[in-house]
């Protein structure tokens, strides 16, 4: 049993998750099954020798029920002998896909698995499977706010200003424009096809490069009216120093809803030599963590702490860092705690330009972690998410 | 019409011709209430109904005044078993479902008031007609006293008029009028008097409408957001950050109210009640529902009976006087007035009484919008003036001037002559005592203390002051007096700061002392209402103003009272005098307002703390606010300022706004139990000041294991 290691990673472009995006006529299933099977033609491998399929998706619900990741295989043609498995650690679910399946390879249970994830918000409304987390006896027992007051909280425990998200997120999507000119995602962007093989959407559509800095100061800020309403006072009854949240998050410093897909293929080492396959990385350490629900995002700072310790690294160890940008104060909390350079962060833009297909993302950010590494030729990268619920994931990965 | 069942509480009749049968509650003992042998004595009624024949429908009235009370409090206090609490609540519910599926529409005529468990009985009928008449009210008061509806209100509310509005009723424990109640959908029909009321609904029964409930037909269903979605969902979520909002998480029961509603609301009827049920006998059988009703239920009707107390029927009292047309005597004069009560409103500034004429007016005008008596006819019995004069034949003067001795001593001098014979004169004081004021006056027999709280309109305490002159004749026209106004009275003895101001101060005090040492503003705040507190200390003392906190604080210790020095003093006195800080009358205070409206802590306090960064320590801010009230009330009971420990509590809840939920401050420490408190009192002693010392009676106390309230009989 040897290491667990990343051979490669494709994914969609990210369409508008709103009806009337880019990928609204596609279904979730196809967003996935495109995904499966480019993979499988670039690798050249019989998909008998996969294990298993493994996709986070978030909104199982409507055309995201039913265990989208096994009928997802089936479409894409894969041997009936490979199951699929569905996983929801909400925002972490494409991250938590690929652990999944390192866990499954370390433990000598699966030597090749595909894991990714998919996430039509046209489609599938966030929220609309519903949940106990969101009723009132959560309320009372530890507090569940909408993820825009907790970011909106988390500004105001930080002290961290309206200029300063807005500051990042033009970054973001300056970052993003010239990552999509210089063609850096040529390499793992899977275009999305109709049913006659036209072309429904190749390159992602979401990112905003006339958002400057002063466009950005114009927006209302998204969350302040249901904070007002009695959300804030929930956050407060939490944090109780915390008089009046101030409220800096808006659409435009915060994620974009998105549609898209991703899958990666992860295989033990000695298999995946014997496969000829040649490896990306190695996944060095990982770790899920729970966190205080009512701020929510602070979940990313404890899950890197812990897979770095994990991992006997340090910060300083870690060249590049993709950090989901659910909302720009998560990033900017981790840079600061961590005092990482901003330079080594969301080097080719974040969630604020491309959007966030929830159940995707975790491992659309994998792969652009990868690809960022190549192109720079460094070593060592981590991945980390917030995640709803007042969790988080990090992954460290080293290339070989 | 020919008598089917005849029982000492309920009546049942058919006009065998019509086929209608009328079910009659007849108040055995005076009042409708959900009684085990009214549920019985309806269960059977129900039971002959449903063996008619020919039934077409069927109308519900009562007999009494008011229509239905709901619950009987005085029963349901009996009961601590939750098994046997939740069969009651299952018989009730049974008893409904067997009315509501009879097999007849049955229609309810409201010509009274249905409150709680009175409106209930009514929901189980297929249609609401109401009388338009100021005392038909209906609505589901429940959680203002601490428990939730548990005959069905959380479960067929929603279903009837949708989750929003039944939210609003439900949690808010709103009572209505008629005419409201027909605009929220709470009842269906409004009639001028019962027998049109009867008329509409036998026009109705004639149109032959289903036995059903709308939900429950094949082709019902329930008014939007369907239970379970997005929608619902969101609207839930509103609600509960509304309750957080408004309680800061201190009051359970609006939460199990809620929990009830979400949570039945998805499943059938017969399941919803099962769940109505279970929260129910959980939140009534919780100390904080003992605690609120006994306090907001038992203590208070104790009050408003006027028990131990001295009694006259007829105060004889027709015209009143208030003097000083500040905001209290503004509102004590549309008091009065809006009773009945021929008025003269004294000032010795045209313009203050101007000021006041036009609060008066707004409030008749304001009362008559909501079916209120007429604006003229309130403002026909008030006289303003700056004149003496007027106030020949003068039968009770309230005296609400400044809160300065010699003034009111002065203002009592000047008027004593014109009053009537017999006059009584009473001090809207908040502090300063009744003995000292009457000095001078003619007849000190006839002057006492009647401390109201603001805004007079809707505080429902008043504090009654004895001076050492004053009679028991004076106290029981007074009290008859406070009867017409609606008031709730407690009676106590002299000394300054009477009751309420006493604990009052030193909850405010220790709010200023708190910040004083370094604990963070923001978390004193939270941490009283979270506790329970109405409102923290320190909005609270920008209410009253600094500067009368100051002053109240330096009269205290002029009358021997705590020394008007320490941190929290010092504290208020440089917000005074170094940044002119005087209160939200002046802008700013410990807060900081813009437009009359609070805009948010002065950043500049925590500057002020001894300590930075500032402390978050809720838990010791509880502690601290919460035992400098509850010693102090002790101390009061202790010095036979106030009579029993009734008295203390309702006070303190409802003139000082101390956390109803833990039932008053006397309670509160029955809660903890003497030991723990000597034991707490002895810590917070050493540490923050001899203000804590534990008084002797506690320590008696927890060496015989004695409490304030033993737990019998209210």
């Amino acid at each position: 049993m040897g290491a667990v290691q990343v051979f490669d990673a494709v994914r969609t472009p990210r369409g508008r998750g709103k009806p009337g995006g880019g990928l609204y006529r596609a279904r979730p299933v196809d967003l996935a099954s495109a995904t499966l099977a480019a993979l499988v033609a670039r690798s050249g491998l019989d998909t008998r020798v996969i294990d298993d399929v493994v996709l986070g998706c978030v909104t199982q619900a409507g055309e995201q029920g039913a265990c989208i990741a096994r009928t997802a295989a089936l479409l894409a043609g894969y041997d009936q002998r490979v199951p699929g498995l569905t996983l929801n650690r909400f925002c972490g679910s494409g991250l938590d896909a690929i652990l999944h399946a390192a866990g499954a390879i370390a433990a000598g249970q699966a030597q090749v698995v595909v894991a990714g994830g998919v996430e039509s918000m046209s489609r599938v409304t966030m929220g609309s499977d519903g949940g106990a987390l969101w009723e009132p006896r959560s309320q009372w027992a530890h507090g569940v706010v909408p993820q825009g007051v907790s970011a909106d909280l988390l500004a105001t425990l930080q002290d961290v200003a309206r200029v300063e998200v807005d500051a990042f997120a033009a970054e973001s999507q300056r970052r993003a424009a010239a990552a999509q000119t210089r063609g850096a995602f040529a390499r793992s962007l899977v275009p999305v096809l109709d049913a006659d093989g036209s072309v429904l959407l190749a390159e992602d559509e979401c990112p905003r490069p006339d958002a400057t800095p002063e466009r950005l100061a114009a927006l209302k800020p998204s969350f302040e009216g249901i904070g007002r309403l009695g959300l804030d006072d929930i956050a407060r009854r939490a944090y109780p120093h915390v008089e009046t949240v101030r409220h800096v998050h808006t659409a435009g410093n915060s994620s974009a809803l998105a549609d898209g897909a991703a899958a990666v293929l992860v295989a033990d080492e000695a298999r995946g030599r014997e496969l000829g396959l040649r490896p990306r990385a190695r996944l060095v350490a990982a770790a899920a963590v729970g966190s205080e629900p009512v701020v929510m995002l602070t979940g990313p700072l404890s899950a890197t702490g812990r897979a770095l310790a994990r991992a006997g690294m340090t910060a300083p160890d870690v060249d590049l860092w993709e950090i989901n940008e659910a909302f720009a104060v998560v990033p900017l909390n981790v840079m600061r705690t961590l005092g990482l350079d901003p330079a080594r962060v969301n080097v080719h833009g974040g969630a604020i330009a491309f959007g966030h297909p929830l159940g995707a993302t975790g491992a659309m950010l994998v792969g652009t972690l990868l690809d960022a590494l190549e192109e720079r030729d460094l070593a060592v990268g981590a991945v980390t998410l917030c995640v709803a619920g007042g969790m988080g994931v990090a992954a460290i990965f080293e290339r070989v | 019409m020919d008598a089917i069942l005849r029982g000492a509480e309920v009546r049942l009749d058919v006009d065998r011709d019509e086929g209608v049968a009328t079910l009659t509650l007849d108040g055995a003992r005076g009042v409708n209430a959900l009684r085990t042998s009214f549920v019985t004595a309806l269960d059977a009624a129900v039971q002959a109904l449903r063996g008619l024949q020919g039934l077409t429908g069927v109308l519900l009235e009562s007999a009494v005044q008011p229509w239905c009370v709901g619950a009987d409090l005085d029963e349901l206090w009996q009961v601590r078993d939750p098994a046997r609490l939740r069969e009651e609540v299952a018989a009730l519910q049974r008893m409904l479902r067997a009315l509501e599926t009879c097999g007849a529409p049955v229609v309810a005529l409201l010509d009274g008031a249905a409150l709680g468990g009175g409106y209930e009985l009514a929901l189980a009928c297929h249609r609401r007609v109401a009388v338009d008449r100021r005392d038909v009210r209906v609505g589901l008061p429940e959680v203002a006293l601490g428990v939730i509806p548990g005959g069905g209100g959380t479960q067929r509310l929603p279903r009837l008029v949708g989750l929003q509005t039944a939210l609003e009723v439900i949690l808010g424990a709103r009572v209505v009028s008629a005419s409201e109640a027909l605009a929220l959908g709470l009842v269906d029909e409004l009639a001028p008097d019962l027998p049109a009321a009867r008329a509409s609904a036998r026009a109705w029964l004639a149109t032959k409408p289903s036995p059903q409930q709308p939900w429950e037909r094949a082709s019902g269903g329930v008014p939007p957001p369907v239970p379970g979605s997005a929608e619902a969902r969101d609207l839930a979520l509103g609600a509960a950050a509304r309750i957080v909002k408004r309680t800061a998480g201190a009051l359970r029961a609006p939460q199990l109210a809620l929990n009830a509603v979400v949570e039945g609301g998805r499943l059938d009827l017969d399941d919803g009640l099962a769940v109505e049920a279970a929260w129910f006998v959980r939140q009534v059988t919780s100390s904080e529902a003992r605690a609120m009703l006994r306090t907001l239920w038992f203590h208070k009707r104790a009050a408003e009976r006027h028990e131990g107390l001295p009694h006259v029927d007829d105060a004889g009292v027709r015209r009143v006087a208030v003097v000083g047309a500040g905001m209290m005597g503004a509102g004590l004069a549309y008091l009065a007035a809006s009773r009945g009560f021929q008025v003269v409103l004294k000032d010795v500034s045209e313009a203050a009484l101007a000021k006041a004429g036009a609060h008066v007016t707004a409030r008749a005008e304001a009362r008559a919008a909501k079916g209120g008596e007429a604006a003229t006819a309130v403002l026909d019995r008030l006289t303003t003036t700056v004149d003496a004069k007027a106030l020949a034949g003068t039968d009770l003067v309230i005296e609400a001037v400044f809160e300065d001795l010699e003034l009111k001593r002065g203002v009592a001098r000047e008027l004593s002559p014109f009053l009537a014979e017999g006059a009584l004169w009473t001090s809207n004081s908040s502090a300063l005592p009744i003995g000292d004021q009457a000095e001078g006056f003619p007849r000190p027999e006839r002057f006492l203390g009647l401390h109201f709280f603001s805004p007079v309109e809707a505080m429902p305490l008043v504090e009654v002051i004895r001076g050492p002159a004053t009679s028991d004749q004076a106290v029981a026209r007074a009290l008859a007096f406070c009867r017409v106004l609606g008031k709730v009275p407690i009676v106590v003895h002299d000394g300054f700061g009477f009751y309420t101001t006493r604990v009052f101060a030193a909850y405010i005090l220790e709010g200023a002392t708190l910040v004083a040492e370094g604990h963070d503003p923001a978390v004193v705040e939270w941490a009283a209402r979270a506790a329970g507190m109405a409102v923290g200390p320190l909005q609270v003392f920008d209410e009253v103003s600094l500067t009368l906190g100051e002053h109240v604080l330096a009269e205290r210790a002029r009358y021997g009272g705590a020394g008007a020095e320490g941190p929290g003093v010092r504290l208020v006195q440089r917000l005074l005098h170094e940044h002119d800080r005087k209160g939200r009358a002046h802008g700013r205070g410990f807060y900081d307002y813009a437009d009359g409206k609070r805009r948010g802590l002065w950043p500049g306090l925590t500057a002020l703390g001894a300590v930075t960064p500032p402390r978050r320590d809720a838990h010791h801010v509880t502690e601290r606010l919460l035992y400098a009230q509850a010693v102090e009330a002790v101390r009061a009971l202790d010095e036979g300022v106030v009579r029993r420990p009734q008295d203390a509590d309702l006070g303190a809840v409802l003139g000082v706004g101390f956390a109803p939920n833990v039932g008053g401050p006397l309670a509160w420490l029955d809660a903890r139990g003497a030991t723990r408190a000597v034991a707490d009192l002895e810590r917070l002693a050493a540490t923050a000041g001899p203000r804590y010392t534990p008084p002797r009676r506690l320590r008696e106390m927890a060496a015989e294991a004695t409490c304030f309230f033993p737990e019998e009989a209210p």
